[in-house]
């Protein structure tokens, strides 16, 4: 494993990601603007009494940090990877002896240090404005810690995979369309997981998208009692396997049958 | 005997290419049904190459060449045949074996956008695991031949075209590779940057042994470096061996340039020119004749005693227009 070289890679990355500041900000702020929406209807629905036990405060507390975690473990590599597939970039990736999953790590990385510099103020000035209901005990930080990990890379592999597609199609556009529209639906962001009707609500618990970004704010928040909980993380860590898997397979057959276009 | 350092053999890589016609109709029936066509880049190509050689491939465009400098690069994985580079299997992609190999593609960068060469080059360093202490030696000594030391500390992306393909050398020759793929690497240079590039490249093979396969548009590179061609015209090794030998072995013939006193001759009228003569060419009073080659200093004797010649120069014709032929169709009998 060239570890020296990865890391020299992620951080010159970094240095040139860090240059294009106002451009990775008004992305993150246009990500934040669906779960900011939510959080404006929900709280202000539960504004008199609460809904399904939840008060006001805590949908603050819920869409907040949806906003944080969502920022952190959000996909990007259909534009690095699935990009560079289709110019030709991906030459320059294979021709190096070190992995281009370095490569891969490198630009997330960089986007999240990016990204979280612009987001985490915005959220904190939020969070003075809006009054969040935060009851935080060390039992619900200790379960959120490998929550929040698996999310990051449940949604890193998954994205990573689909954006392998590329090496067959070179339009994969519409299953991203249908992802976005499922995680929308399913992952938290238009309702709670909990608050959603029946049949949609027992799609989320068992599909990925769930376990990508409302699951870990579930856990943070107290939500889950044991049970539910450790349901929870067998699905996620299930959902984990079934990502990387899917990423090691599509590679190895996507290398052979790449075409190696564009230069 | 030792193993050539590049060994190939019948190496053959078909694309499938789905099909589909112009027009609206035809977009909609291609979501039912996928027309698909297999498109032979490189059939059955064979060649050996020793440690040390600098070897051209010619082509037209879409000949396979650059497909087949991607098989030997290990970016594409072959269809068919076996192939070896400095003793590895190129598509398996071993780092002992990407360490060891190094490719220029004309138009495509190595190099970090937006941050100075300098520190392209130490990461590149790190990630080829040169030592720091070799690094700046190799470093320096290719600044120095490159002469390119006033633009380390400029951003890539403010560097010219020329600037940024010293940029892409340093970045491919840092780690020292034996075995160098230069794709096109004079696309788009000025005169003299192409002219110092050839220089740099013969002696950096002089220098270190390194192999290097050259591809190029520009028959110019070609004849400054390449002393044996590989010419691969659709998908098919047809050449392998001398430039020149190859130019006279088509095109067997000299071009005369003969410029006549016009005042003597008596203005329009076509001069006698000996029979075995073709007129190729004429622009005001010079001729331009083709001859068979040995034939030609007799025929150029013959028309200084007989005509009033002003000027007359015995030239080989330009290996442009015998490539050409041959792109075009001429078909070799050779080996």
């Amino acid at each position: 494993m060239n570890l020296h070289g990865g890391w020299a890679l992620i951080k010159s990355t970094w240095m040139s990601w860090l240059q294009y500041r106002s451009f990775f900000f008004l992305l993150a702020f246009g990500w934040m603007i669906p779960p900011l929406v939510s959080l404006f209807v929900w709280s202000t629905a539960a504004s008199e009494k609460p809904i399904q036990g939840l008060t006001q405060g805590e949908f603050v507390a819920y869409y907040l940090l949806f906003i944080l975690i969502n920022q952190l473990t959000y996909s990007q590599t259909n534009w690095t990877v699935g990009d560079s597939i289709r110019n030709g970039d991906m030459n320059r990736a294979l021709l190096r002896p070190l992995s281009p999953l370095f490569s891969t790590l490198s630009t997330e990385l960089a986007g999240k240090v990016v990204y979280m510099t612009f987001v985490t103020p915005v959220v904190a000035a939020l969070a003075l404005l809006f009054h969040p209901t935060l009851h935080l005990t060390w039992q619900q930080g200790l379960a959120f810690v490998p929550a929040l990990l698996l999310a990051w890379l449940l949604r890193f592999f998954w994205g990573y995979w689909l954006a392998l597609l590329a090496f067959w199609a070179t339009r994969a556009n519409a299953l991203l369309e249908i992802q976005d529209a499922l995680i929308f639906l399913l992952a938290g962001q238009v309702a709670p997981v909990a608050l959603l009707p029946g049949p949609l609500q027992l799609l989320a618990r068992v599909l990925p998208f769930r376990y990508m970004i409302g699951f870990p704010v579930e856990v943070l928040l107290g939500h889950l009692t044991g049970a539910d909980l450790l349901i929870g993380f067998a699905y996620q860590c299930g959902w984990c396997l079934i990502a990387l898997t899917l990423f090691v397979v599509i590679w190895r057959i996507g290398v052979r049958h790449y075409t190696a276009v564009g230069g | 005997m030792t193993e050539p350092q590049i060994f190939v053999r019948k190496l053959s890589k078909t694309y499938r290419v789905s099909e589909r016609d112009a027009g609206l109709r035809a977009s909609i029936s291609a979501l039912w049904r996928r027309a698909y066509r297999n498109v032979e880049a490189v059939r059955d190509v064979s060649f050996t190459i020793e440690a040390g050689e600098i070897v051209g491939f010619l082509g037209p465009n879409g000949a396979g060449k650059t497909t087949t400098l991607k098989m030997l690069a290990g970016l594409l994985y072959p269809t068919a045949g076996e192939i070896r580079v400095a003793g590895f299997v190129p598509w398996q992609r071993k780092p002992d074996y990407l360490r060891r190999i190094s490719m220029v593609l004309g138009n495509k960068s190595q190099m970090l956008w937006d941050i100075p060469p300098r520190d392209s080059f130490r990461v590149l360093g790190e990630i080829y695991r040169v030592p720091p202490s070799e690094l700046n030696g190799t470093l320096d000594e290719l600044f120095d031949l490159l002469d390119m030391v006033a633009i380390l500390a400029k951003p890539v992306r403010t560097l010219s075209l020329g600037e940024r393909m010293k940029c892409e050398l340093v970045a491919a020759l840092l780690y020292r590779p034996a075995v160098l793929f230069l794709d096109e690497p004079t696309l788009g240079l000025d005169i003299s940057m192409q002219r110092r590039l050839r220089r740099f490249i013969g002696e950096y093979n002089a220098r270190t042994g390194a192999t290097v396969i050259l591809t190029s548009h520009y028959m110019a590179d070609v004849e400054a470096l390449c002393p044996r061609v590989i010419m691969i015209n659709h998908g098919q090794l047809v050449y392998d061996g001398n430039l020149h030998a190859l130019a006279n072995r088509l095109a067997p013939y000299k071009l005369l340039r003969v410029t006549i006193d016009d005042d003597q001759v008596g203005g329009h009228d076509t001069p006698v020119f000996p029979p075995e003569v073709e007129i190729v060419g004429q622009e005001q009073a010079t001729w331009t004749l083709s001859v068979r080659q040995a034939e030609a200093p007799a025929i150029a004797a013959h028309i200084l005693n007989t005509l009033p010649v002003v000027d007359l120069a015995i030239e080989d014709p330009a290996i442009e227009t015998i490539i050409e032929t041959i792109y075009q169709g001429a078909s070799l009998h050779l080996t």
